[in-house]
């Protein structure tokens, strides 16, 4: 029995982790040169006598017990001092290269830059700030588009887990927003209009599961002809239906139903306890995904058939049942999605999803196909989609175009290995057959 | 278990895979199934696995008739089956893979980890199978995954154990421990079948042995008759089990790399500084486990992977990170370790992979056009020659057996001059005629004074090929011996155990 502990013929586990160490290390040296750049442009390169104005109130006033007055900040001080942050942070991954969490850390630094990007474009030479702007607003408009973009990744984990990949989340928004503005128009329910969306959602997940697990198709082909599919068919039903019949796309806006008491905490309370029941939601929907996969057998057979399907089979695992329960929740979670994204909308326009769909395959990728993962990517990029749609109205010399590509840039880099490793499922995409 | 299969057939179309084969298995005794790659062996197992549904016959267990919808009703009646391929999830841990199917849960369907962990270390103290629950399976050597195999069966209370095929990626050390493992598991009353078509192994575990030849029960046999009478057996003829050499008069070098480094396909250092030279009228086998940098060594020498440092010379031409063209050119042979991967095009006709690597050449092309007739007239030629069964030169290279594509490969290789050849796991997945014919082949080719290196995790090959064994453990060449080194010690070579090696 000694013998076989020398035995270990693939000794390799080692140089792994020295590997992973050093594209630990890169990651802490793109972090430090982001807080370099930050602190030389929008820092340094900026007079020192320029002053951002900001303002915290939310925007229904009425609704806040307290007001905070506008803080006007030396832009130069204000972005060194995030600056500083965002390289203390990089300095620390290089030196300690901590196993978990890296992610997470680059994922603040990012935030950090759109903050620092967003002082320096208010900016205004005096000291009396000639724009202000509201912070609070722009969180709360930021975790509108991050909300729409959770319920894609979760969507995104819950089909990739199983090893089926849904290219099709932004058709599911689609389809969920289209059934949902008729819902909310008619029933004045957005708890109906929630469930329509889940049913379509899922039904275009069926869709996806019968040909990819049934015929074998091509999943990534199957999930792009039917995201064309519903976007041509949506705009078809909206010229038919709802041009001469504007009664049916109504849909109006989600009320907020703010928590009592905590709702009132400045800053937090509207980000956080005024939101949509959409919102609150999506918060449910998060933690119980998580413990789902993580904690319970259902997901841990999930995994199992998303990584090695054949040993799961051979366990007496239904590989087949597994990939078409979760295809068809995973579906219904974007159905949902789409209802939200309506709802924060107020109505169905055709196209105007414009793309947020792959977004949260993105964001999903990033979030390395684990729920947490995918939080943290959406709430990252749910504000740099934001602000690439609201800066123009700051004059900012960046094209909002330019701002456009920001999720997508930082995909690459993470599916391309350049920050950090990340690993889908093994047996993700690759259809299943019985011998 | 008393596990009787009877008269079970399998068939996929107009193949008889399985053809009325009975075998009985007694409680407690190690049942030993010989036959060659694609005897039958694997579909049989797979059968009784309830992978596939047998067309006729019976299993049963215990005196009682069973019929299994899925492997997951096998495995609920006490029969578990140690694959080839390993049937763990890597990024799981060990814990993970063993209850997978089988958990206990707490509330709200939650595994319940802490008994499942208790329960596994309960079972692995029971049988000796010491393994860390909470490991992640794929940093455990391969010894280890497959004793968490054994323990995944044994935790789902598998009285009949089948393992197939299961020392093809071991160590001999490990060999021995397995068959140790084997024992001690059909002392305490279990049942095993252990299928191979090694004959060592069978002499040394085995209480009772069937033989299986081309879905038929030929026989059985005793681990107390001769190895050449069991191979024969096997094979249905008598069967040389040596290879005549002439004696060894190496010549000039021809061929020589120096401290060679190699990054694998994650980027890490596969081959890490390997020096090796290969003389005239010599073969250098190397011997080594799967996964100690033999794969990346390969496609180094054949340019097809990019070497980081040092160099490749072959006949005094540099040859580091030349084009797969150029080596080619330069005189290199290469029978690759994947034939249907990098060996032929399975599409394409046997004609047309016998000119795979000299289609711009003259004669089989003129004025930048092929020459079909010198085409058909050398895969004439070579059919006759080489012995390749097939019923057309035109037929695809995927409709041959794997003996038959092999010899393509092998005809193609030798067929033009060569300096050097360089044949990577050169019989895998072969019946016995086909290695011998092989081998015959390669022994010829060094016989008439030619310079070859011989990659092979299989012992007995490297030990009947080479003039010199050198040995390679974690990118490194732990040693090179004399062929008349005893296994034990080119067994620890092979697990990095580096000893004052003779350098021959």
């Amino acid at each position: 029995m000694e013998l076989v502990s020398i035995a270990s013929a693939t000794p390799t586990s080692i140089e792994v982790s020295v590997a992973a160490n050093g594209r630990t290390r890169a990651i802490g040296a793109i972090m430090i040169g982001i807080g370099l750049f930050t602190g030389l442009v929008f820092a340094l390169g900026v007079s020192s006598a320029a002053h951002s104005g900001l303002t915290f109130n939310p925007v229904n006033l009425s609704n806040a017990p307290w007001h905070l007055g506008n803080l006007t900040v030396v832009t130069r001080w204000v972005n060194l001092v995030i600056a500083v942050l965002m390289i203390a942070l990089g300095v620390e991954v290089v030196l300690r290269s901590p196993r978990r969490a890296v992610m997470v850390r680059f994922g603040v630094v990012a935030v950090l830059f759109l903050l620092a990007l967003l002082f320096w474009v208010v900016r205004t030479p005096g000291p009396s700030p000639v724009s202000v702007i509201n912070l609070t607003a722009v969180l709360i408009g930021s975790s509108e588009v991050a909300m729409v973009l959770i319920f894609g990744s979760l969507s995104g984990v819950m089909c990739e887990r199983s090893g089926v990949v849904n290219i099709a989340i932004e058709g599911q928004f689609i389809g969920g927003a289209f059934v949902g503005t008729m819902l909310a128009s008619t029933t004045h329910s957005f708890i109906f209009a929630a469930l329509g969306g889940a049913v379509i959602g899922g039904l275009l997940g069926l869709l996806l599961a019968f040909l990819s697990l049934r015929y074998l198709s091509d999943q990534i082909i199957v999930g792009v002809v039917l995201v064309t599919m519903i976007g041509s068919f949506s705009s078809y039903l909206n010229l038919q239906v709802f041009t001469p019949f504007p009664q049916f796309n109504t849909g109006t806006l989600a009320p907020n139903l703010a928590i009592p008491l905590i709702s009132k905490i400045p800053i937090i309370g509207p980000v956080f306890f005024d939101q949509s029941g959409f919102f609150y939601f999506m918060l449910i929907l998060v933690g119980a995904v998580s413990f789902a996969l993580f904690k319970t057998r259902y997901g841990l057979h999930v995994r199992a058939v998303g990584e090695h399907p054949r040993a799961a089979a051979t366990v007496g695992i239904n590989v087949i049942r597994v990939r078409y329960i979760n295809v068809v929740l995973g579906g219904a979670i974007a159905g949902v999605g789409g209802v939200a994204f309506m709802a924060s909308q107020g109505q169905f326009q055709p196209g105007y999803t414009s793309g947020l769909g792959y977004i949260a395959l993105a964001a999903m990728i990033f979030g390395r196909w684990r729920p947490s993962g995918a939080v943290v990517a959406s709430v990252l990029f749910g504000l740099s989609v934001y602000l690439s749609q609201n800066l123009q109205t700051y004059n900012v010399p960046v094209s909002t175009y330019i701002l456009n590509m920001f999720p997508y840039v930082i995909t690459i880099a993470v599916v391309s290995g350049l920050i950090g490793r990340v690993r889908a499922p093994a047996a993700d995409g690759i259809p299943y057959h019985r011998e | 278990m008393r596990l009787e299969l009877r008269g079970i057939t399998k068939r996929f179309g107009s193949f008889t895979a399985n053809d009325q084969i009975s075998i009985t298995v007694e409680p407690g005794q190690i049942h030993c199934l010989l036959g060659e790659n694609g005897a039958g062996k694997s579909t049989l197992m797979n059968v009784l696995f309830g992978l596939l549904h047998p067309d006729e016959g019976e299993i049963i267990i215990d005196g009682e008739p069973v019929k299994f919808e899925d492997s997951g009703e096998a495995v609920r009646r006490g029969i578990g089956m140690v694959h080839q391929h390993f049937m763990l999830v890597p990024v799981f841990t060990v814990t993970e893979n063993v209850v997978l199917g089988f958990e206990p849960t707490k509330s709200i369907n939650r595994v319940d980890y802490k008994k499942a962990t208790d329960d596994i270390r309960r079972v692995s103290k029971e049988f000796n199978l010491d393994v860390d629950p909470d490991a992640i399976v794929e940093n455990l050597p391969v010894g280890l995954q497959q004793r968490v195999e054994i323990l995944k069966s044994l935790s789902h209370d598998a009285e009949l154990l089948i393992l197939d095929e299961p020392t093809a990626v071991l160590t001999p050390q490990e060999i021995d421990a397995l068959m140790d493992i084997m024992r001690s598991l059909a002392a305490a009353g279990k049942s095993i079948l252990f299928i191979t078509h090694k004959l060592k192994e069978v002499k040394a575990v085995a209480d009772v042995i069937t033989v299986i030849r081309q879905g038929r029960v030929v026989g059985t046999a005793q681990p107390t008759d001769s190895e050449g009478e069991l191979a024969s057996l096997m094979v249905g003829r008598d069967v040389n089990l040596t290879v005549e050499k002439s004696t060894f008069t190496p010549g000039e070098e021809v061929f020589e790399i120096r401290d060679l480094v190699v990054r694998d396909d994650r980027g890490l250092i596969a081959v890490n500084g390997v020096s090796l030279d290969v003389r005239a009228g010599e073969i250098l086998a190397l011997a080594g486990v799967q996964g100690n940098g033999q794969t990346e060594l390969v496609e180094a020498i054949a340019g097809m992977r990019h070497v980081e440092s040092g160099t490749i010379t072959l006949k005094g031409r540099n040859i580091t990170n030349a084009s797969p063209r150029r080596v080619l050119d330069a005189g290199l042979g290469h029978i690759p370790e994947d034939r249907h991967r990098d060996g032929l095009v399975l599409s394409m006709s046997v004609a047309d992979n016998l000119v795979l690597n000299t289609p711009r050449r003259a004669p089989f092309a003129k004025h930048g056009s092929r020459n079909l007739a010198a085409v058909k007239e050398n895969a004439e030629r070579l059919v006759q020659e080489f012995d390749i069964r097939t019923t057309s030169i035109y037929e695809d290279a995927s409709s041959l057996s794997g003996g038959n594509q092999q010899k393509v490969i092998v005809a193609r290789e030798l067929s033009r001059p060569l300096d050097f050849l360089m044949a990577s796991q050169p019989t895998r997945g072969l019946d016995v005629g086909s290695i011998e014919y092989v081998h015959k082949q390669i022994v010829d080719h060094r016989n008439k004074g030619n310079a070859s290196l011989i990659v092979s995790s299989e012992l007995d090959e490297v030990l009947a090929l080479g003039d010199r064994i050198a040995v390679m453990y974690a990118g490194k060449i732990s040693g090179i011996v004399d062929p008349s080194t005893s296994r034990e010690a080119i067994g620890l070579l092979m697990t990095g155990t580096t000893s004052e090696s003779e350098h021959v």
